[in-house]
C-alpha cells in the first residue's frame, strides 16, 4: 500500500517539471498539527514573539491616546483660556497648560524610544525563532532521509530530493517569519482595533465597520487572481527559460543546420507567451492598488462627514477625531496585506505536504537485532534460492544460490540487466530478497544489525563517487578503524600513492566537484585505496567498463589482485583477467544463474563461458 | 548612470506608453495631496456648533479626487510597468539572437548556467531599475517638493525639523547597507552550501549507505544547517535593525509634529486643519521616501547586470565569411585535409596536429581513438564550428574558410555525440533541418533508414509524439537513431556522426550502415567513433593517439593486423561485447 503511494508520488516528481509550482489548495488542519510538534520544542521562542508583538501593538496604540490628550488637554485648554483672555482683553497665564504638554510628550517620546528596541526585536526575534525551528526540521528530515532504504534513492530524481531540503524548507521559514505568527497577529490586530473604535465612538466604528468587509473583499479577490496569474507567469517563464538551455545546450546542431532564425523565432512564441502572461499580472496589480486605496478614501470620507458633525454637536473632539484617523490608518494595512500573507500560508503548506510525504515514507530494510564481533567473522556469503523483483511484477533474480567461501573470490559474468548489479544490492542488503535468503557466516542478513554488516564490507563501484572534501577525508570517510599506517598500506598497494604523488598537495588536495578532477582509471585505484584501506572481511567490486589507457589499466590490475588476495569477494567482471582468477565464476543470463564454476570447468563444459572465451581468443589471435 | 543610459534609451522608444505614465504620476500625486488639503481645510471650518452641511459636498470631492486618482495610478502602472516587460522582452530575443549567432568557440568557453543567468537574472535587474524603479523615483521627486512646498508655507519650522529624522534615517542606512549586503552573501552561500552537500549525498548514496557513513554525514549537514542557520539569524539582526531604524525616523516625524505643531497650537498659529494636514502628509510622503532608498540600493546591481548584457551583446563574432564566398556549382563531397591542427584558448596543448588526410566524394571513412584524442574536435572543424589553427580544410578543392557558411553547412548532415533533441514533437525534430516542410512519405523513409519505425509506431501519438521530459523519453539508442534520421532528412552530400552509435545495438549498428551507404549514392560518410565495430566496413580508417596526432591510417583488415591502439582495443572490445550480449 505505502509503496504503491511511494511510486504514484516518484512518478509524478519524474513527470512534472512544474513540480515547484503544485500549491495546496486548502487549509489543512492535520498538517498544521503536525508543524506544531516542531514548534512544540521551541515554545519559549514562540512566546517571546508573541509577546513582542503583543507589546509592540500596545505601543502603537498608546501613541495616538497621547497625541489625543495632549490636544484635548493642554493645548485646548490653553487656547481657550487664550481666547477667554482674549475676550477679557488680558493675557492669559498658559505656564501650567505647557508644564501639562510637556508631561505628555515626555511620555510620547518615552514611548517611541522603546518602540525602537522592539522594532529590532519584531524582525530579528521573529527570524529567530522561524529559523530555528526548520533548521530542526531540517536536520530531522536528511537524518530521516539517510534511513531511508535505497529504492527511496532509486525511484526519485536527486533534484527533487534536493529540493525538499532547500526550498520547500525555506519556504516553511517564509510562513515562520511571515505567514502564520503574522497572520495571526494580524487578525488579533484588526479585531482589536474594531473593538477599540467602537469604545472611542460607536457611530464612527460602525461607518469604518461598513467599509471594511469591501477592504477585505477586494484583498481576497485580488488574492485568488494574483496567485494564478503569478503561476502562469512563473509556468510561461519556466518554460523560456527551458527553451533558452535546450538551445545553448544544442548550439552546434542548431548552427550546423542553419535553424538560427526558427529557433530565435520559436523563441519569440514562447516571449509573446511569457509576455501575455505578465500583462495579466500588471493589469491585476495596477487595478488591486487604487481599488485598495478608494476603498480607504471611501472610509475615510465617511469618517470625515460623521465624525465633523459629532465635533460641530460636541460630541467629538479633536483629539479623538485624531485618534480615531491614526487608529484607521493603523487598521487598514494588515487588511491590505491579508491577500499576500495568505498566499505565503498556502505555499508553506504545499511544502510541508511534501516534505511529510518524506518523513512518512517508511524504511523496509529494518535494522536486526544480531550484533557482529567483526574479529570473528569468517565472511561466509551464502545466497540460498534467492529471487528478487524490484516492482513485485519482473523478476530479476529468479532461484539464484550460491556461496562465496571465506578467502575465495566469486565473479559474476552477464549481459546488462542479467542481474549482476541487483546481486550485490543485495549482498549489500540495500534491498531484501523477495524469497530465499541470504547468509553471512550462517545468519540471515535481516537479523543483522545494519552497520554492523557494511562494515566488514569494501566497496568499489563502477561510477565511483567521490565528495567534496579533501582525498584524505575521502579515503578515510570518518572510519575509526582507518590508521594513518593503514591508509599509508592501501595507498601503496592500490598504487593510488602515484596518483596522490602528482597533486600538488597530496592527500590534502581537495576533491573537485563529483572527483571531475580525476580520470576515471585515477578514481578506480582511489576507490580500491579506500576499500582496502579499511581491512574488510568481503569486497565488492564493480569493475568499470570506461575506456582507460592500458598503463592504467595494468595498474588497475595489480591492484584489484592487491584487493582480493585473501579476502572473500564478489566481483561484477567485465575484465576477463579478473574472471579467469576467480574461485568461481557465475554467469548469469536474464536473472537465472546459467553455468558455475572455475574457468578450466567451464571451458571443459564448453558453454556459453567457453564460447565467449574462444571468440576473444579468436580475435586477439 | 552612464552605463545604464543605452538601457534608458531602450525604455524611451516605448513613447507612446511612457509619456502619458508618466504624466499620470504627477496627476495621481496632486490628487493626492489635495485630497489632504481638502479635508485640513473642512476640518478648519469645523467647530462647537458650526454647521455641517457643507460636509456632504466636501466628501463628495474627496471621493471624486480618489477616483480620478485611482483612475492615473491604474495607468500609471499599466503604462510604465507594462513598458518594462516590452523591453525585456527585447532584451530577451536580442541577447538569444547574438547567442545563437555566436561561434561555437564563444559556447566551448562558456558556462551555460553563466549565459542563462545573463539573459535572466541581469536582464531582471535592469528592468527592476528602469521600469518600477523609475515608476517609484517619480513619483517621489513629485510627491516630497510639492508637499514639502506645501508644508513650508504652512508653518515653515515646523516642516523644516521634520525633515531632520529623515535625514538621520538615510544616514543610518547608507552605514548600514553594506553590512547588510555582506551578510545576505554570507546566507546565499551557505544555502548553497547545504544543497551542495545534499545534491553530492544523495548522488553518491551508494558510497554512503555501503560504508555505513549515515551519521557522518547527518553530522556534516547539520554543521552546513547549523552555519546557514547562524547567518540567517545575524540577516534577522540586521534586518531588525534596519526596520528600527526606519520606524525610529518615522515615529520622530511623528514627534516633531506633535511637539513644535502643539507649541504652534498653543501659540494658535496652527489651526487644527493644518496639523492634520502634516500628520495625512507624513503618512503619504514617508513610503515614497524608503521607496527610493531601496531604488538606490538596486542601482549598484543594475549597473553591474547592464554591464555583463552589454559585454555579452559586444561578443566578437570570429567565424568570418568571406565576401564574396567562392560557389561550388555542383557539391560532389570529397574532404581534404592538409597539415590540420588545433588549439583550444587557453590550453597548453594543442587538441590536434598535423592531421593529413584525403576522403574521396562518396567513401566511408572512420575516425577513432581514446578518449581525449581529438574526434570531437576534428568533425567540428568540417563545418566550420571551429576554424583550424593551422592547416587546412577544403570541400571538393576549395578552403572551407572560402565558402560561404550558408552553402558548407547547407552541404552536412550532423549527428552530434550528445544525441541532442528538441522537446519537441517527434515530426518536427526529425525535419529540423529542413526548410519548409518535410512531405510524409520522406518522413517515413528517413525513419525507416534510421531504423525507428517499429518505435515510432508505438509512440501514443504516433510522429507527433512530443519528446523530451513532458513527452515520452527516449532512450541513448531511440534518440542517436532519430538524430540520424535529422541528418538524414536534409539529404545532405557529407554526412558527420560523431560517436553516434555507440547506445545501439550491434545487430542495429551493422543494418543502419548498412543503410547508410545504401541510402545516398555518393555520399561522402564521416564516422567518429569509440566502438571500433562502427568503423570496421569503413573505406579507410584514421586513428588519432591521445596527443592528437596521426598513429595510422587503413583498412580495418591492415590496422588489426598491425600491433597498436587499434589492435589492443578492437580485441578487448570484441571481448567485451560477447560478455554483454551473450
Amino acid at each position: 500500500m505505502s509503496a504503491a503511494k511511494d511510486k504514484k508520488s516518484a512518478k509524478k516528481d519524474a513527470d512534472d517539471p512544474f513540480d515547484e509550482l503544485v500549491v495546496s489548495t486548502s487549509f489543512d488542519r492535520s498538517l498544521l498539527r503536525r508543524l506544531l510538534k516542531f514548534v512544540k520544542p521551541h515554545r519559549a521562542l514562540f512566546a517571546k514573539s508573541f509577546l513582542v508583538l503583543g507589546l509592540l501593538f500596545a505601543l502603537d496604540l498608546v501613541g495616538p491616546w497621547l497625541w489625543k490628550h495632549a490636544i484635548d488637554g493642554p493645548v485646548m485648554s490653553a487656547v481657550e483660556a487664550k481666547n477667554r483672555a482674549d475676550k477679557a482683553g488680558t493675557t492669559a497665564d498658559v505656564s501650567v497648560f505647557l508644564g501639562e504638554f510637556w508631561w505628555w510628550m515626555g511620555v510620547y517620546i518615552a514611548s517611541v524610544l522603546v518602540a525602537i528596541w522592539f522594532r529590532y526585536l519584531e524582525v530579528s526575534q521573529l527570524n529567530r525563532t522561524g529559523q530555528v525551528v526548520i533548521s530542526d526540521l531540517r536536520s530531522q528530515l536528511f537524518a530521516h532521509m539517510q534511513s531511508l532504504d535505497l529504492s527511496f534513492f532509486d525511484k526519485r530524481p536527486t533534484g527533487s530530493l534536493v529540493t525538499r531540503v532547500t526550498s520547500d524548507v525555506e519556504n516553511l521559514n517564509e510562513m515562520f517569519t511571515s505567514g502564520i505568527i503574522v497572520l495571526l497577529f494580524d487578525l488579533v490586530k484588526v479585531a482589536a482595533l474594531l473593538v477599540i473604535l467602537f469604545f472611542l465612538d460607536a457611530q464612527l466604528a460602525a461607518v469604518v465597520l461598513a467599509g471594511t468587509p469591501v477592504l477585505i473583499g477586494i484583498s481576497i479577490a485580488f488574492r485568488g487572481g494574483a496567485r494564478n496569474a503569478h503561476r502562469t507567469v512563473r509556468a510561461k517563464l519556466s518554460r523560456l527559460n527551458g527553451y533558452l538551455q535546450e538551445v545553448l545546450q544544442g548550439i552546434r546542431v542548431v548552427q550546423v543546420f542553419r535553424r538560427e532564425k526558427q529557433v530565435s523565432a520559436r523563441f519569440a512564441e514562447h516571449l509573446a507567451g511569457y509576455l501575455k502572461a505578465n500583462l495579466r499580472t500588471i493589469f491585476l496589480f495596477a487595478l488591486f492598488f487604487p481599488a485598495i486605496d478608494f476603498a480607504v478614501s471611501l472610509i475615510q470620507g465617511s469618517t470625515l462627514w460623521v465624525g465633523g458633525i459629532g465635533i460641530a454637536r460636541g460630541d467629538l473632539t479633536y483629539g479623538e477625531f485624531v485618534q480615531f484617523w491614526f487608529y484607521v490608518a493603523m487598521l487598514v494595512s494588515p487588511i491590505r496585506e491579508l491577500g499576500e500573507r495568505y498566499n505565503v500560508l498556502q505555499s508553506a503548506f504545499a511544502s510541508s505536504e511534501r516534505i511529510f510525504q518524506v518523513l512518512d515514507t517508511r524504511t523496509i530494510v529494518a535494522n536486526g537485532p544480531k550484533r557482529l564481533a567483526p574479529s570473528a567473522l569468517t565472511g561466509h556469503v551464502r545466497f540460498e534460492h534467492v529471487s528478487f523483483s524490484y516492482d513485485n511484477s519482473v523478476e530479476v533474480l529468479n532461484d539464484v544460490s550460491f556461496e562465496i567461501r571465506p578467502g575465495h573470490t566469486v565473479a559474476v559474468v552477464g549481459a546488462t540487466g542479467a542481474g549482476k548489479s541487483t546481486i550485490v544490492n543485495l549482498l549489500l542488503r540495500f534491498y531484501d530478497p523477495t524469497s530465499g535468503r541470504i547468509t553471512l557466516d550462517g545468519v540471515d542478513l535481516r537479523e543483522l544489525d545494519l552497520s554492523d554488516l557494511r562494515k566488514n564490507f569494501g566497496l568499489v563501484l563502477q561510477e565511483d563517487f567521490l565528495f567534496a572534501g579533501t582525498i584524505e577525508e575521502n579515503l578515510v570517510m570518518d572510519r575509526d578503524e582507518v590508521s594513518d599506517e593503514a591508509l599509508a598500506e592501501a595507498l601503496e598497494a592500490s598504487r593510488a600513492d602515484e596518483v596522490i604523488a602528482r597533486l600538488p598537495r597530496g592527500l590534502a588536495s581537495p576533491v573537485a566537484e563529483r572527483g571531475a578532477t580525476f580520470s576515471t582509471g585515477e578514481r578506480q585505484l582511489l576507490a580500491i585505496a579506500r576499500a582496502l584501506a579499511g581491512s574488510p572481511k568481503i569486497v565488492i567490486l564493480d569493475e568499470a567498463t570506461a575506456s582507460v589507457d592500458s598503463g592504467t589499466e595494468s595498474k588497475i590490475e595489480a591492484a584489484t589482485h592487491e584487493l582480493l588476495m585473501g579476502k572473500s569477494a564478489l566481483v561484477v567482471a567485465h575484465r576477463l583477467s579478473t574472471v579467469r582468477r576467480a574461485d568461481q565464476i557465475l554467469v548469469m543470463h536474464r536473472g537465472k544463474l546459467r553455468e558455475r564454476g572455475t574457468h578450466d570447468e567451464l571451458m571443459q563444459q564448453n558453454g556459453i563461458y567457453a564460447r565467449l572465451h574462444d571468440l576473444q581468443f579468436a580475435s586477439s589471435a | 548612470m552612464s552605463r545604464l543610459w543605452p538601457f534608458f534609451r531602450r525604455f524611451l522608444r516605448h513613447k507612446r506608453e511612457l509619456i502619458p505614465g508618466f504624466l499620470c504620476i504627477p496627476l495621481a500625486t496632486l490628487g493626492d495631496v489635495v485630497i489632504t488639503v481638502v479635508i485640513g481645510n473642512a476640518l478648519d471650518e469645523l467647530r462647537l456648533g458650526s454647521t455641517t452641511d457643507f460636509l456632504a459636498g466636501i466628501v463628495a470631492i474627496v471621493l471624486g479626487l480618489a477616483f480620478v486618482r485611482g483612475i492615473f495610478r491604474y495607468l500609471q502602472r499599466w503604462w510604465v510597468v507594462a513598458v518594462s516587460r516590452y523591453v525585456e522582452n527585447e532584451l530577451k530575443q536580442e541577447l538569444f539572437d547574438k547567442l545563437v549567432s555566436l561561434p561555437f568557440s564563444f559556447h566551448v568557453k562558456s558556462r551555460s548556467g553563466d549565459i542563462v543567468s545573463r539573459v535572466t537574472s541581469d536582464v531582471e535587474n535592469v528592468r527592476m531599475f528602469l521600469g518600477p524603479g523609475m515608476m517609484y523615483t517619480a513619483g517621489a521627486v513629485v510627491m516630497i517638493p510639492v508637499s514639502m512646498g506645501l508644508l513650508l508655507s504652512i508653518n515653515a519650522p515646523l516642516a523644516a525639523t521634520m525633515v531632520i529624522p529623515l535625514v538621520l534615517m538615510g544616514l543610518g542606512m547608507k552605514v548600514f547597507t553594506p553590512k547588510l549586503h555582506v551578510i545576505s552573501l554570507a546566507v546565499q552561500e551557505s544555502l548553497a552550501e547545504i544543497g551542495h552537500r545534499a545534491q553530492e549525498n544523495f548522488s553518491g548514496i551508494r558510497i554512503v549507505k555501503g560504508y555505513g557513513r549515515e551519521a557522518q554525514q547527518v553530522l556534516k549537514f547539520e554543521e552546513a544547517s547549523a552555519i546557514n542557520r547562524e547567518n540567517q539569524i545575524a540577516l534577522g539582526r540586521s534586518r531588525g535593525l534596519t526596520n528600527a531604524i526606519t520606524h525610529a525616523a518615522n515615529d520622530f516625524t511623528f514627534v516633531v509634529i506633535l511637539v513644535i505643531g502643539g507649541l504652534a497650537m498653543i501659540d494658535r498659529s496652527l489651526p487644527a486643519g493644518d496639523l492634520f494636514k502634516f500628520i495625512d502628509l507624513t503618512f503619504k510622503v514617508f513610503w515614497p521616501i524608503i521607496a527610493v532608498g531601496w531604488i538606490a540600493g538596486m542601482y549598484p546591481r543594475a549597473r553591474a547586470s547592464a554591464e555583463r548584457i552589454d559585454q555579452l551583446l559586444a561578443e566578437p563574432n570570429d567565424i568570418a565569411e568571406k565576401m564574396p564566398p567562392t560557389q561550388i556549382a555542383n557539391v560532389r563531397g570529397a574532404l581534404s585535409l592538409r597539415g590540420v591542427s588545433f588549439t583550444y584558448p587557453n590550453a597548453a596543448k594543442p587538441a590536434l596536429s598535423g592531421i593529413t588526410f584525403e576522403v574521396p566524394a562518396g567513401s566511408v571513412v572512420g575516425i577513432v581513438g581514446p578518449t581525449g584524442s581529438g574526434k570531437t574536435t576534428l568533425l567540428l572543424m568540417l563545418g566550420r564550428l571551429l576554424d583550424t589553427t593551422s592547416g587546412e580544410i577544403a570541400l571538393d578543392g576549395v578552403p572551407v574558410r572560402d565558402l560561404s557558411l550558408a552553402q558548407l553547412r547547407g552541404a552536412l548532415g550532423y549527428v552530434p555525440q550528445d544525441s541532442f533533441l528538441f522537446s519537441e514533437p517527434y515530426r518536427d525534430n526529425v525535419s529540423f533541418g529542413i526548410d519548409g516542410s518535410l512531405s510524409e512519405e520522406r518522413l517515413r523513409e528517413v525513419v525507416d533508414l534510421a531504423c525507428m519505425t517499429e518505435e515510432v509506431a508505438r509512440f501514443p501519438a504516433g510522429f507527433d509524439q512530443l519528446i523530451g521530459e513532458r513527452g515520452v523519453t527516449l532512450s541513448g539508442g531511440q534518440r542517436q537513431r532519430t538524430c540520424i534520421a535529422r541528418a538524414l532528412a536534409k539529404d545532405p552530400h557529407v554526412l558527420v556522426l560523431d560517436d553516434a552509435l555507440s547506445a545501439v545495438d550491434t545487430e542495429t549498428e551493422t543494418k543502419l550502415i548498412d543503410n547508410l551507404r545504401r541510402a545516398g549514392h555518393g555520399r561522402t560518410v564521416v564516422i567518429a567513433a569509440h566502438r571500433l565495430s562502427s568503423v570496421a566496413s569503413a573505406d579507410r580508417i584514421v586513428v588519432l593517439t591521445r596527443d592528437g596526432t596521426m598513429e595510422a591510417t587503413g583498412k580495418h583488415k591492415d590496422l588489426v593486423a598491425r600491433d597498436g591502439w587499434y589492435k589492443d582495443t578492437w580485441s578487448r572490445q570484441q571481448a567485451q561485447d560477447e560478455i554483454s550480449v551473450l
